[in-house]
């Protein structure tokens, strides 16, 4: 993850993600020295990345041309799993999945984590408790959350649909419904977002005071005072919340797993509407055992998610403030 | 003050008393006003969050006949029984011949008939239809009572009739594989977090990009390979090391989250040991370890919740129940054709528990750790 710095600006030839080279090595006595040093407490990692990182990725790059079955020897096809993969309907109806979820539940989640950390920013009493309530959710687990949704959500006797039926309206199916089964995610989601809105409400309180009172005395109302100030010094962690949600909802699994009850044959129902992108490559690789063609769609998933964080780290660029 | 010498057209324009006070009320009626408005706010949009987590609660006490009750009811009712004969029985209001309402005890319903005893006269067995057309002849007293049986019902059993494992051991294996995956995390990551927060050396920053950037590498990248490596390679399929091992080989949002603590000691301290002859481990060991408590407790609270919370490694390695974390467990339980659900709801708030037992200890160390790992600038 980059780690912007605008003091770096002028250094930008020598800049990888946003963090400065160094200068070129002379390996002296002292340096090897201190380079025996480092490695001795990096080795840890050194092993673990060799190990569960970069081997497997070396690994699963090569898999990605091969047609595996896991107990057989993969054998060598060339490019014909990406080719397979651009005809056929599945990979392009997970992939639209994901991406209604990408496009809508982050966004979402961002902008009601935002609304709720200005309202617990509000001085009145009661608050700390008001905020243990809003976070609480964000650590039930995610097996818990998603089984209590289900019973929320059960169409017939939840407490959701019976609620709503008291005033008239006839609820929908929810995670019976194809078309409401990621809304219904989309709303499981936003209940566990107490960790996000945490991390806003902390922005908010880092915003200076001075500023704000400068801005009422020179007239600014609360709408412009949020507009103007609170917005844009808020806008890193947008940014960072905006990536990190992004990368994990490309790899949304657990909870689209949880309403398939478990069997696989019912993984990404209903009518195909929870058949995420994660949850099409473990029924590949794992139900199916095509270890290859699931390999194929790891590094094109990886391909996507660079793809689209550099896309926003470059978007943001122009929106996003730093005070340094 | 100036006031009092200020000239008389300028006290024209001052407010009089009266307005001042009128001025002063209004104010305050304006405060009450938004702070009225703010709690409104701020409890409607709280109800989202607090009610399926009480409904959760509350499900978990509910008899199973009160589970599916039509319209739901928010406390947790169970039917009042007496002992009849020795025998704990279910009381029924039943409207008998004259018209009138008995209490009786219920012994058993066979096709829409039940059959009866008096508590009065045990004795006597009266039967009567439970209902007749649209009419309810007989009908269940219930009473607000929380089902404590719920509890040791769902963890006695297992998720699945037969499977030989409860979710205590469920529960069981959920802490070791936690407990271990907090030792290795501990161990590990806090001497990579220490070169790359103190030690210069060359390659340093090259390495440090290449750790952050593994952050952006998708988990189903390298899964297949690893799983292959475990399972097949090393025949760890259905043990907790694919789970435990990992973790003692560092990972890069701890790296990061400790290198920040790190970077925040003082230099000098270090400088000063180094001057005294310290070499970097005892330096790292004796200096900074020590003062890194608060955020080593951040770390072991997330590596809990991390460990805790995991579905997916578990679903590709564990496969036998007696291995099953209490997320398979649960998740599995929730898979049966015929959910019962006030002990589902009672299983996962056990699950749920020590994360929040966990929380109320340690409140300070959790919103530490969101902020460090979720606002990085």
């Amino acid at each position: 993850m980059a780690i912007p710095d605008s003091t770096q600006h002028a250094a930008k030839r020598r800049m990888i993600l946003g963090i400065k080279l160094p200068p070129r090595v002379v390996w002296t006595k002292r340096t090897r020295a201190d380079f025996r040093t480092g490695m001795f407490f990096l080795l840890p990692w050194l092993i673990g990345f060799l190990t569960f990182t970069l081997y497997p990725m070396v690994i699963s790059f090569y898999y990605s041309f091969t047609i595996y079955h896991a107990r057989r020897l993969p054998e060598w096809v060339g490019l014909q799993n990406y080719k397979d993969l651009l005809v056929d309907d599945k990979f392009w109806l997970s992939l639209s999945n994901t991406m209604y979820m990408v496009v809508f539940a982050v966004p979402l989640g961002l902008l009601a984590s935002f609304l709720c950390a200005l309202l617990l920013n509000f001085k009145v009493r009661g608050q700390a408790f008001y905020r243990v309530i809003y976070f609480l959710p964000s650590i039930v687990p995610t097996v818990a959350g998603t089984i209590l949704f289900l019973w929320l959500l059960n169409p017939q006797v939840g407490l959701v649909n019976t609620m709503l039926a008291k005033i008239g309206i006839d609820g929908p199916n929810w995670m019976a419904d194809p078309d409401w089964s990621k809304p219904a995610l989309i709303l499981l989601g936003m209940w566990g977002m107490g960790g996000t809105i945490i991390i806003y409400l902390s922005g908010l309180q880092d915003v200076p005071v001075s500023l704000l009172e400068a801005a009422e005395l020179d007239g600014a109302n609360w709408f412009q005072r949020l507009w103007h100030i609170t917005i844009p010094m808020v806008s890193p962690i947008t940014l960072f919340n905006l990536i990190t949600g992004m990368i994990a909802m490309f790899q949304y699994f657990a909870q689209a797993y949880v309403i398939s009850g478990g069997d696989k044959d019912h993984l990404g129902q209903p009518l195909g509407s929870t058949l995420f992108y994660s949850v099409y490559l473990y029924q590949n690789a794992f139900q199916y055992l095509k270890m290859g063609y699931a390999s194929a769609m790891a590094w094109i998933l990886f391909v996507i998610i660079l793809l689209f964080t550099l896309l926003l780290l470059k978007v943001s660029d122009r929106y996003t403030y730093y005070s340094g | 003050m100036k006031n009092n010498a200020s000239s008389p057209d300028l006290n024209l324009s001052r407010p009089s008393r009266a307005d001042r006070h009128s001025e002063r009320q209004a104010h305050k009626i304006r405060n009450i006003f938004l702070a009225t408005l703010s709690h409104g706010l701020i409890i409607f949009v709280g109800m989202f969050f607090a009610v399926p987590f009480l409904w959760m609660l509350l499900t978990a006490f509910k008899s199973d006949r009160d589970v599916f009750h039509s319209p739901p009811r928010w406390l947790p009712y169970d039917n009042v029984r007496m002992e009849v004969n020795g025998e704990p029985l279910d009381l029924y209001n039943v409207r008998v011949e004259d018209g009138s309402i008995k209490q009786l005890a219920l012994i058993q319903i066979l096709e829409g008939i039940g059959t009866f005893v008096d508590p009065a006269h045990p004795d006597e067995i009266l039967t009567y239809e439970i209902q007749q057309g649209r009419e309810k002849i007989a009908e269940p007293i219930m009473e607000i009572s929380f089902r404590w049986q719920n509890f040791p019902d769902a963890m006695n059993r297992g998720s699945r009739p037969g499977v030989g494992a409860s979710f205590w051991i469920y529960f069981r294996n959920s802490l070791i594989i936690a407990f271990f995956t907090i030792l290795g995390t501990l161990v590990s990551n806090a001497p990579v977090a220490y070169a790359f927060a103190r030690l210069k050396f060359p390659g340093r920053d090259l390495l440090f990009v290449i750790i952050l950037a593994t952050m952006m590498l998708p988990f189903q990248v390298t899964m297949i390979p690893v799983y292959l490596f475990f399972n097949n390679t090393l025949g760890w399929g259905d043990t907790f090391l694919p789970l435990i091992i990992p973790a003692f080989f560092a990972n890069a949002w701890d790296v990061f989250l400790l290198r920040q603590f790190f970077k925040t000691i003082p230099e000098e301290m270090c400088d000063a040991a180094r001057v005294d002859g310290a070499s970097e481990w005892q330096i790292f060991t004796k200096i900074v370890l020590p003062l890194s408590t608060p955020v080593l407790a951040t770390v072991t609270v997330f590596t809990f919740l991390y460990a805790w919370n995991d579905f997916t490694g578990p679903l590709l390695f564990l496969t036998s129940p007696r291995n099953f974390t209490m997320a398979l467990g649960l998740q599995d339980f929730q898979g049966q054709k015929t959910i019962v659900w006030n002990q589902l709801m009672a299983a996962a708030t056990v699950f749920t528990l020590p994360i929040i037992v966990a929380f109320f200890f340690a409140q300070k160390t959790f919103i530490q750790g969101i902020k460090l790992t979720g606002s990085k600038e």
